[in-house]
C-alpha cells in the first residue's frame, strides 16, 4: 500500500523526530535489567511527550485517535530507526487499554488510563501451572465476602509482573457448568497484602517473566470488569488486543537485523561458501516474506479483511523464521557462540547467537503455542473437525 | 481490485476447478477469446493494457486446474515481440494476438555462431513447439523471432513426467537469422532478459500457489471423507498440523508473490525469490499431499501426483532454488556492508 500525502506528512514527521531523539546507545546500556527498566521508562516518557506512544488510543487522550494505517507508519520508522521496542508499558498501552476501553466502567477508564500515560505498568495475570494452552482450566480462586473478593492462586508467565503496579486478572467464581463460564476478570493491585511476585529466571540468563503467588488477597468488588462469571469474554478483548503491529515491527527489525548475520559471515570468511550462501540466500527470502505477510495482513485489517487463522499464520511464519535466523547465525559462529557473552535486555536479535537462539522460543510458545496455532489454522481455517471434547484420561 | 476479482471469476467459470488439465485446444481458444493472449500488452499495441495484477491472477487460476495451454510462454514470446525493435513488429503482434503462439523457452540455450553468422546448437525448454508459429530465443547476437520451419530449423518432444505440459528441444543447424526479425541486439539483450525474467517469475510462482492451493484443498477433502479407527482421519491432530503447515507455506509464499507483483524496483534475484519460495511451497504441499492421501495417492488413477509432478518440473523452470538461493545470499551479502 503506497502512503497518502497525509501518511507520508506523519512518515516525515516520526523520522525527523527519530532523528533528533531516538536512543542510540540502549543495547550497551541494557546489560543489566535494572539499566533496562530505566532506559525503558524514558523511552515511553519521551513517545508519550511526543505524541507517538499510544496511537491506537482515541483522539480525548494526546497522541490517540490514529488510524491502524498512521499507526503502522509510527511502528515501521519506530523498527527502522532501531529503537528500543516498548517492553514495559506493552500491556499496559494494549491489553490493560483495550480490556478496560471495551468492557471497563468509566469510573475505571477515568481512574486507570490516565495513570498508564504517567507511567504505571500493568502485567497480565491469565496463565497459571495448570492452565497454559488449555487457558480456560485456571484454578485461582476468588470468594466472594461483603464488598471484596478474597482470592488465592497462583500465576505464571506473567510478563515483567515484577516492576508492575496493577494485573489483569483471570480467577474463578464458580465450577458450576462450562469451564469458561466460571472465569471473572478483576484489576489487582500489585502492592495489596499477599500478593508476592517470584522472578523466573529463563534459560539464556533474563528474567522477562515472573509468577505471581496470590494468599488470601483482597479485591474490591468495584474493581470486577464486566460481570462475575463473564470474565472469559472480556479476556478475548484483552487478547485481542494487539492487532498485527507487534509482528509486523518485530519482523521489520529482523529484516534490519540481517547485516549480523553477513557480518559473520565476512568475519568467518565464508563469503565464497556456496552452502552458506545459499542458505542465507535462503534466509533472506524468508524473512523478506514474513514482512511481506505482516504488512498484508495489517494492509487487509485497515480495509476490514481477516480471516479466521490468518493472525496464526504471521505468528508462526514469524517465529519460524526467527528460530532459522538464529540458527544459522549459532551455526555460522561455530565454537565462538559456546562461550557465555553478556546479553542484552529486551532484544531479540542481539548477535549473541546461543542467548537469541534461546529467547527465540518465547515466540513459539509465549502467545498462543505454534501447536495452539496449528489447530486454530487446522480447525478454523480449513474447517477441519474439531477432536471429540469429551475423552479424558 | 474490482477488476481482479472479476478477472478470477471469469477464469474460475471458463475453467472449472473439477476439471483437471483440461484439452489444450480448447483451453488455448478459450484463453484467446478471453483476451487473455494480450492481457499484457499495451492498448497502443491492441492489447488491454493490464498490469502485472492480472496477469499474476490468471496464471493462478490457471495453475489451480493443471493448465495444459501455455499461456506463460506465450505471454512471454508476446512480451518480448512488444518491447523490441524488430522490423516486422506491428505485423507479428498482430498474428501473435489472433491467437498464433511463439513461445519464450524457460531452460537456458546452448547455442553458438559459426563465422559465418549461422546459429547452431539446443534451444531448452520450448513448450508445444509443434503448436508454434515461430519461437523467441536469445541468440549469440541478441534476442530473435525464428519462424517455425524455416531452414535449419527443427524441433523433438522430450517426454516429461508432468503430463499437463509437453516440453521440447528446439534445435538450430546453420539457421541463419533473419535481420528482419532481430528483436533485439547483444547490446539491449541484458536489459530485455531481466524485463522478461521478472514476468516469468511472478507466473510460474503463480502457477505454483494456484496449484498448490487446489492441491491442498483436494488433501482436506480426502482428510475429511477418509475414515480410519472410526473417524475422519482430518480429526487427528498429527494430521491436521500438517495440512495447517502446508496452508501456512502457501499463504507465506503469496504474500512475497504480492508484494514483488507491487514492487518495481525489485532486483531480478528479489522477483526470482517470489518464485523460489513459491515452487518449494508448491512441492512441499505435494509432497505432503501423497502422503497424506496414503496408498491412494500412489496410484495413477487418483490425480493428486499429477500436483507433485508439476511441482518438481516448476522449481527446475527459470533457475533452480539452488541457483537462486545464492544469487540471493551473494547479492545480499554485497548489499548488507
Amino acid at each position: 500500500m503506497t502512503d497518502t500525502p497525509e501518511l507520508e506528512a506523519l512518515r516525515s514527521e516520526v523520522r525527523a523526530f527519530l532523528a533528533a531523539h531516538a536512543p542510540r546507545n540502549w543495547r550497551a546500556a541494557s546489560r543489566a535489567q535494572s539499566d533496562f527498566v530505566a532506559t525503558q521508562r524514558a523511552w515511553f516518557a519521551r513517545l508519550v511527550e511526543a505524541g507517538y506512544a499510544i496511537p491506537h488510543w482515541p483522539a480525548e487522550y494526546p497522541g490517540g485517535g490514529r488510524s491502524l494505517a498512521e499507526q503502522k507508519v509510527i511502528y515501521e520508522e519506530l523498527a527502522k530507526a532501531d529503537c528500543p521496542r516498548l517492553l514495559l508499558s506493552f500491556v499496559s498501552t494494549y491489553h490493560a487499554f483495550a480490556t478496560l476501553h471495551e468492557c471497563g466502567s468509566r469510573e475505571q477508564q477515568e481512574r486507570y488510563l490516565p495513570r498508564i500515560l504517567e507511567g504505571e505498568t500493568w502485567c497480565q495475570g491469565f496463565s497459571e501451572p495448570g492452565a497454559g494452552s488449555d487457558l480456560a482450566a485456571i484454578k485461582t480462586r476468588a470468594e466472594r465476602k461483603g464488598n471484596v473478593y478474597v482470592v488465592s492462586g497462583q500465576k505464571v508467565w506473567s510478563t515483567m509482573a515484577q516492576f508492575a503496579d496493577k494485573c489483569l486478572l483471570l480467577v474463578r467464581t464458580s465450577s458450576e457448568g462450562a469451564k469458561q463460564a466460571g472465569i471473572t476478570y478483576l484489576l489487582m493491585d500489585m502492592k495489596a497484602p499477599g500478593v508476592s511476585v517470584r522472578a523466573i529466571h529463563q534459560i539464556q540468563g533474563d528474567e522477562e517473566f515472573a509468577e505471581i503467588f496470590l494468599d488470601n488477597v483482597e479485591i474490591p468488588v468495584s474493581e470486577r470488569v464486566g460481570e462475575e462469571g463473564r470474565g472469559w469474554a472480556v479476556a478475548q478483548a484483552t487478547l485481542a488486543s494487539e492487532r498485527g503491529l507487534t509482528l509486523m515491527e518485530l519482523s521489520y527489525r529482523m529484516r534490519g537485523a540481517l547485516g549480523r548475520v553477513a557480518r559473520l559471515i565476512r568475519q568467518h570468511g565464508r563469503e565464497e561458501d556456496r552452502g552458506v550462501l545459499r542458505d542465507f540466500g535462503a534466509l533472506t527470502m524468508q524473512v523478506d516474506a514474513v514482512c511481506a505477510l505482516a504488512d498484508r495482513f495489517l494492509d487487509n485489517r485497515i480495509r476490514g479483511i481477516e480471516r479466521a487463522g490468518d493472525a496464526s499464520i504471521v505468528k508462526n511464519s514469524y517465529s519460524r523464521a526467527l528460530r532459522a535466523y538464529s540458527k544459522l547465525g549459532l551455526r555460522l559462529g561455530g565454537m565462538d557462540e559456546q562461550y557465555v557473552a553478556p546479553i542484552t535486555f529486551g532484544d531479540l536479535n542481539t548477535g549473541n547467537w546461543m542467548a537469541d537462539f534461546m529467547n527465540s522460543y518465547a515466540w513459539t510458545i509465549a502467545g498462543g503455542s505454534e501447536e495452539v496455532q496449528r489447530n486454530i489454522i487446522a480447525e478454523r481455517m480449513l474447517d477441519m473437525p474439531r477432536e471429540p471434547k469429551d475423552w479424558s484420561l | 481490485m474490482i477488476e481482479l476479482n472479476e478477472l478470477t471469476d471469469a477464469a474460475q467459470k471458463a475453467f472449472p476447478a473439477g476439471t483437471l488439465s483440461p484439452s489444450r485446444e480448447k483451453s488455448w481458444h478459450l484463453a484467446a477469446e478471453l483476451g487473455w493472449l494480450m492481457v499484457r500488452l499495451p492498448e497502443e499495441d491492441g492489447g488491454l493494457g493490464l498490469g502485472r495484477e492480472a496477469s499474476t491472477a490468471i496464471h493462478h487460476e490457471m495453475g489451480r486446474v493443471l493448465s495444459t495451454a501455455p499461456l506463460i510462454p506465450a505471454q512471454l514470446g508476446l512480451g518480448a515481440v512488444a518491447a523490441s525493435s524488430m522490423a516486422r513488429r506491428s505485423e507479428w503482434l498482430e498474428r501473435l494476438a489472433g491467437g498464433e503462439y511463439a513461445p519464450l523457452h524457460l531452460l537456458a540455450a546452448n547455442l553458438r555462431a559459426s563465422s559465418g553468422g549461422t546459429v547452431s546448437g539446443t534451444v531448452y525448454g520450448v513448450f508445444d513447439a509443434d503448436m508454434a508459429a515461430a519461437f523467441i530465443a536469445r541468440l549469440p547476437g541478441g534476442y530473435a523471432l525464428i519462424p517455425s520451419g524455416a531452414p535449419g530449423v527443427s524441433f523433438h518432444e522430450r517426454p516429461i513426467w508432468d503430463r499437463s505440459r509437453r516440453l521440447f528441444d528446439l534445435v538450430l543447424d546453420g539457421y541463419a537469422p533473419d535481420s528482419e526479425l532481430k528483436l533485439v541486439g547483444t547490446e539491449a539483450a541484458p536489459a530485455l532478459h531481466d524485463l522478461l525474467a521478472a514476468e516469468a517469475h511472478l507466473a510460474l510462482a503463480a502457477d505454483c500457489l494456484g496449484a498448490a492451493s487446489a492441491a491442498l484443498d483436494m488433501t482436506i477433502e480426502y482428510m475429511k471423507m477418509r475414515r480410519q479407527f472410526g473417524r475422519p482421519i482430518a480429526m487427528f491432530q498429527a494430521l491436521k498440523h500438517r495440512a495447517a503447515d502446508m496452508k501456512s507455506r502457501i499463504v507465506l509464499a503469496e504474500a512475497l508473490l504480492w508484494e514483488r507483483v507491487h514492487n518495481l524496483d525489485a532486483s531480478n534475484i528479489q522477483m526470482a525469490a517470489a518464485k523460489t519460495l513459491s515452487a518449494e511451497a508448491f512441492a512441499a504441499v505435494t509432497e505432503e499431499a501423497i502422503q497424506l492421501h496414503g496408498g491412494i495417492g500412489l496410484t495413477e488413477e487418483h490425480p493428486i501426483h499429477r500436483f507433485m509432478k508439476r511441482a518438481m518440473l516448476n522449481l527446475q523452470l527459470c533457475g533452480s532454488p539452488d541457483h537462486w538461493n545464492e544469487k540471493a545470499g551473494r547479492e545480499a551479502l554485497a548489499m548488507l556492508r
